[in-house]
């Protein structure tokens, strides 16, 4: 695994526990399997000294937990879609400011694009999951992956 | 006193999270306006007198920085207190933001106790001015 992916999979686990209470384990696929039907995958890209990208998939199930944690308040049921992925991207793009300071110090300026998000299929997972330059954990029982891209 | 508050971030879970933070922090409140862009909050700070505003860097449409930008041309940094709330941690990034007026900056995540001290310290100077 490359640094910059070690770092991503360090940095996202304390900042899920920081920012949403949530804590992050090894992922072994045999013992948990993903057996969910729909994922969200949120992607953020940034420019500076390098530039690239930071992704964040899971199943879609677990963006109402970040979200309820991260407002500490039960939601109703029935309530889906840009609502609850919002939180999700919320997520990312603190995972993804503070992974930029761990990789290139406190000095240099990043900018941040908003959060794109969109949601997958089984299918559109597993194409994910089988790219290179994955890390994978589990937050509270449900699998994560993660994808850093970095381009010049 | 309490306080008339503006929250400017794109994502509204992100301006839940930071209204609750306040209450948790007993920040004393008596009004929230909340914005998800730059174009949104300036229309409000036209209408509306405000004490403080959160305001995040990362949004579409009118970023936080334009945001700024558009304050400083317009004298509002002089008389409306900005604190920015980000993930950003670049040093180089907040000295700007500071040379450009802003009276403070909170790092995501953040406790509702961090974000108490800032306000205090904050409205605590503006009382004694």
């Amino acid at each position: 695994m490359s640094n910059e992916l070690n770092q991503a999979k360090h940095v996202f686990s304390r900042v899920a526990e920081d920012l949403v209470f949530m804590f992050s384990e090894e992922w072994d696929e045999e013992d948990r399997p993903a057996t969910e039907e729909a994922f969200v995958l949120a992607r953020i890209r940034f420019t500076g000294p390098f530039n690239g990208a930071l992704s964040l998939a899971a199943p879609e199930s677990l963006c109402k937990q970040v979200k309820e944690n991260m407002l500490g308040a039960r939601l109703e049921e029935g309530i889906g879609g840009k609502y609850l992925h919002d939180a999700f991207g919320e997520l990312l793009n603190v995972t993804c400011g503070h992974l930029l300071t761990a990789l290139a110090g406190d000095d240099p300026v990043f900018n941040l694009a908003p959060p794109e998000i969109v949601v997958l299929d089984r299918t559109g997972w597993e194409k994910f999951k089988s790219m290179p330059g994955i890390t994978a954990l589990l937050l509270e029982d449900m699998p994560v992956l993660l994808h850093f891209e970095q381009k010049g | 006193m309490a306080y008339t508050i503006l929250i400017v971030d794109d994502s509204e879970t992100a301006r839940a999270a930071l209204a609750k933070a306040l209450s948790i922090a007993q920040t004393p409140v008596r009004e929230f306006y909340q914005a998800a862009d730059g174009q949104a909050a300036l229309a409000l700070l036209e209408d509306k007198q405000v004490d403080i505003v959160f305001l995040n860097l990362s949004m579409p449409g009118m970023n936080g920085l334009d945001m700024l930008n558009r304050m400083k041309e317009r004298g509002l940094l002089d008389t409306v207190p900005v604190v920015v709330v980000s993930a950003d941690g670049s040093e180089t990034r907040i000295t700007e933001l500071a040379e450009l007026g802003i009276r403070g900056h909170v790092r995501k995540p953040y406790t509702p106790e961090r974000l108490k001290a800032r306000v205090d310290k904050l409205l605590g100077a503006m009382h004694e001015q």
